[in-house]
């Protein structure tokens, strides 16, 4: 069965010229939109496989096409269409989880060669899936065994399904790059005192100690982390910003736009809840 | 922190709030805090990571949000702070800090990045301490439904 294609451009005649390539290269145009009201109509209509968008449209942009037609269904596939090639549209384009870029004028071997890019497999983000929490919580036995001198085993891993209500201190980093993702580090107040106190070789002498420790602590593991996965896939390309720390109430969590996986270190001081999260939105970029 | 670096942030959520639904952003009050600061509510986490070095949260009391959140919704009733409502307020904290990943450009800072947001939700009163010596807080009220953004920036 063809590949179906739908053409979203305000010029009938780069509509009819990307139709033509398409239909020549065996694709099946199943349907064209001017407007962002028309995309989202047709698109419903037909459920393409592929969109073709061009940026520059005098209402609605294609940035703006392209939002619409991800909230509307967040698994559809866009290709983004531009004479321009710089590095705002493209960060702007990942931003907003379109698929892929084609430079205008299009070269029809271009477009079909992205078009099959885009509907294959993400495999790179089928390995950090299945990888990236493993590997987080290797940085975390890691770095408490050393930093604490003690051991650390792990109950299974699963995902959170339901919000996570927090044990009193949680730490949350933001993690950047080809995709992007959070880790949660969530601990009771008694753990983390007790923590402070070991790594520390003394009572930790406030609240704010013991907060600086944990805060520490997340930053070492999520940066370590990183940079293993980085090491394994060098387009992983992660980095992660400084911890924020979140305390004094219990509180429930959500991350609304990822999955996050999750696994509970038993230490002697307790219990430590890991959770890692990551997003596509990558762009493929030619 | 530099305050010019607050900028971005502001015209960013003046300029994405018209396109979800609100008619009037006034911005009421800015306060230097230290590095920890108390909400009650809910509370949105996006880290911003490239040249610049931070986080974004945007804050507001539980009701306040359910008011925000049926707002975004046209006007469809939120008597829970539910999963759609916890969406909602998470795509409008990616909208507003993408955005202002955008107006940073502007001012030729390049390259930045966000995190996917998260949300935290207390019941009785939190607290949040961030990495930075400084954080600036500031006060909005859209269309009278108070917000609060926090910008901790190094």
């Amino acid at each position: 069965m063809a590949i179906k294609v739908m053409i979203v451009d305000d010029s009938p005649f780069s509509r009819t010229l990307i139709a033509d390539a398409l239909r020549e290269g065996g694709y099946e145009v199943v349907g064209e939109a001017d407007s962002l009201e028309m995309a989202l109509e047709v698109y419903n209509e037909q459920k393409p496989d592929v969109v073709t968008m061009d940026i520059a449209m005098p209402e609605n942009d294609g940035f703006e096409v392209s939002r619409a037609l991800l909230r509307n269904d967040p698994e559809t596939k866009i290709i983004l269409s531009s004479s321009m090639k710089d590095e705002e549209t493209e960060i702007e384009a990942k931003r907003i989880g379109i698929s892929g870029y084609v430079q205008k004028p299009i070269e029809a071997e271009a477009l079909f060669d992205i078009i099959k890019k885009v509907l294959s497999p993400d495999l790179l983000f089928k390995d950090l899936m299945h990888e990236g929490l493993d590997i987080f919580k290797e940085a975390l036995a890691q770095n408490i065994t050393r930093m604490a001198k003690t051991p650390v085993d792990f109950a299974g891993n699963m995902d959170i399904e339901a919000p996570y209500i927090s044990n009193g201190v949680t730490a949350v980093i933001g993690i950047i790059g080809q995709y992007s993702g959070t880790m949660l580090l969530d601990l009771s107040s008694e753990t983390a005192e007790k923590l402070a106190g070991t790594i520390l070789h003394r009572e930790a002498k406030n609240t704010d100690e013991v907060l600086a420790m944990v805060s520490e602590l997340a930053n070492i593991i999520g940066g370590v982390a990183c940079s293993m996965l980085n090491k394994r896939e060098k387009a992983y390309k992660f980095r992660v910003s400084p911890p924020s720390m979140f305390h004094g109430n219990s509180a429930e969590l959500v991350s609304p736009m990822v999955k996050i996986q999750k696994s509970l270190a038993n230490t002697e001081f307790g219990e430590i809840f890991l959770g890692v999260g990551f997003k596509k939105g990558s762009t493929l970029w030619m | 922190m530099d305050v010019n670096m607050l900028n971005p942030v502001l015209l960013s959520f003046k300029e994405i709030l018209p396109q979800i639904g609100f008619q009037n952003v006034e911005k009421q009050k800015v306060s230097l805090l230290t590095s920890t600061f108390s909400y009650q509510g809910v509370i949105l986490n996006i880290a911003m990571i490239g040249v610049i070095k931070g986080v974004i949260l945007i804050g507001m009391e539980m009701e306040d949000a359910k008011k925000f959140a049926s707002k975004m919704m046209m006007g469809m009733e939120v008597k829970e702070f539910d999963a759609l409502a916890q969406s909602a307020i998470s795509e409008m904290g990616n909208m507003v800090c993408a955005n202002t990943c955008t107006q940073f450009t502007k001012i030729d800072v390049q390259g930045l990045d966000i995190s996917p947001p998260t949300l935290m939700m207390s019941d009785g009163i939190s607290k949040v301490t961030l990495p930075v010596p400084q954080i600036i807080a500031v006060d909005f009220l859209c269309d009278d439904i108070p917000v609060n953004i926090y910008v901790g920036f190094s």
